[in-house]
């Protein structure tokens, strides 16, 4: 089957665009989680959007309209928290993980809500995206690109060492914020478009991937955006041909992708020794 | 003429611990000052407070005639103060020597900007200074730990400071390695007319090196030599 005859269904032809976007710009926020080990940060908003959700349903508001908006305030509100309590965003992310998911479930039960329908948050599908979707997703994508474009310096600098950063004098605090907002808002949108399960294939596997390569931040970034697009497209076109769940299908070729890096660098090192 | 750097009675707190408990300290332009002290004596504090990234609790720090206190926002005064940290945090990250190197002028160029050449050719005749321009190409964590050492020395250098500070240069390194970055310090020191503010653990390393010694013993500072 060709990509011709597979873009004729609409839902393909909303996916494949979404898959552009996000596998070419998503990998760069794991490249930044990677770095600035800020992995329970993605788990603490999925709960935070839980909550929201939850909140919503008791309220009778659109619950993925406060999921969002909860994320959307915790992360803006995780980086000066952390600061003024001197404790790592890791370490705060946990704190909040934990505390929001219980507050979930007491209302969840109290409220008498529909435990599915408020998990309902957290699963997307990439293959029912509408047109708003895709601008959503193609907005954030391209937020990300022109940030890492404009200030590739100043991350290079915070994702090297922000002591670093801020001893050469960089508003090193105004980054790293920026970068923890950027990240919360692009995990809380893509969580209901695409789903929990394929954030990580988007986000998180192309950039380890990366990672395993690289010999510099710039290849970093590029590596990642092309095996996020790589991994999107392969993962697309063969859900659709074996008729397999296209989330698993994307993140199964990713996870190849890494075990090819791995290989490629272990290959290099064995190389550089016997030389 | 002011004192490049001055400490007045500073105390410091970290939560209900008094790390530092009336510090007097002061360093005139192009002097080379060390600071000495067991570890956990409050050295990397100290140094930290010079930055601006610790506020005292009491007490009044002087440096380059700016009093810390009357300024929020220090990234200014940053810009020519160069850090040497005892190591970087960041172990793997992929970058090469010559970029950790330009990082160092990443305050000056300012936001948004691109290095320009005069960047590039600074960050170059320092690496070369420091002798580390062979290296240039090479990733950070493929070099040996004086190496890396230097590299850290180079990125504060090129920000063309005034003050340099530099916490346990020597640390983790072999007896000739601390021998070679003493040196290497000391005569860019002079080279650069550098007030320079080294803490250290070894006092019999930076002695010889050294314009005037601090001890650091239970919060409290005393001139040595």
């Amino acid at each position: 089957m060709s990509w011709t005859q597979i873009l004729n269904f609409p839902f393909m032809q909303h996916a494949l665009i979404a898959i552009l976007f996000a596998g070419i710009a998503f990998p760069m926020i794991g490249v930044f989680i990677l770095s600035l080990n800020l992995i329970p940060l993605r788990f603490a908003m999925m709960h935070v959007a839980l909550l929201g959700g939850a909140i919503g349903l008791f309220l009778k508001v659109d619950p993925l309209l406060l999921g969002l908006l909860f994320c959307i305030l915790s992360s803006m509100a995780l980086g000066p928290v952390s600061e003024k309590m001197r404790l790592g965003v890791g370490i705060l992310s946990g704190y909040f993980m934990t505390l929001t998911l219980a507050l979930a479930f007491i209302l969840i039960y109290k409220a008498d809500i529909h435990v599915l329908e408020a998990f309902n948050i957290l699963w997307g599908n990439i293959l029912s995206l509408t047109i708003l979707d895709l601008i959503i997703v193609g907005l954030i994508s391209l937020m990300i690109l022109i940030m890492v474009f404009l200030f590739f310096k100043e991350i290079q600098a915070i994702l090297y060492d922000r002591e670093i950063a801020l001893a050469v004098g960089l508003p090193e605090k105004l980054f790293y914020y920026l970068i923890i907002f950027m990240l919360g808002l692009t995990i809380a949108v893509s969580m209901r478009l695409i789903g929990a399960l394929l954030i990580d294939a988007f986000v998180l596997l192309p950039a380890m991937a990366a990672t395993f390569i690289s010999r510099s931040l710039k290849q970093t970034f590029f590596f990642s955006s092309l095996f996020g697009l790589l991994s999107g497209m392969a993962g697309l076109y063969l859900s659709f041909v074996f008729d397999i769940p296209t989330s698993s299908t994307i993140i199964l070729v990713a996870s190849l992708i890494i075990a090819g890096c791995f290989l490629f660098r272990k290959g290099v090192s064995r190389r550089e020794k016997v030389r | 003429m002011h004192h490049s750097v001055e400490l007045t009675d500073v105390h410091v707190r970290l939560g209900h611990v008094a790390v530092l408990s009336g510090i007097n300290i002061e360093a005139r332009p192009c002097e080379l000052i060390s600071v000495v002290g067991a570890n956990g004596a409050g050295k990397t504090t100290l140094l930290k407070v010079v930055n601006g990234i610790l506020k005292p609790s009491q007490g009044r720090i002087t440096v380059l005639g700016y009093n810390l206190s009357q300024y929020k926002n220090l990234n200014f005064l940053r810009r020519d103060i160069g850090v040497v940290p005892q190591r970087s945090n960041s172990i793997r990250f992929p970058i090469r020597v010559e970029e950790a190197v330009l990082m160092g002028r990443y305050g000056k160029i300012g936001l948004m900007r691109r290095p320009r050449k005069e960047d590039w050719d600074k960050a170059f005749e320092i690496m070369e200074a420091v002798g580390i321009r062979q290296f240039c190409k090479k990733l950070v964590h493929e070099l040996s730990g004086g190496e890396q050492q230097k590299v850290a020395l180079a990125r504060a250098l090129a920000q063309e400071p005034l003050i340099l500070l530099l916490d346990e240069p020597t640390t983790y390194l072999d007896s000739s390695a601390q021998s070679e970055i003493m040196e290497t310090i000391h005569t860019l020191h002079h080279q650069r007319e550098l007030t320079t503010l080294l803490v250290s653990h070894d006092s019999h390393l930076v002695e010889q090196y050294s314009d005037k010694i601090y001890l650091l013993r239970e919060g409290k500072s005393c001139l040595v030599k």
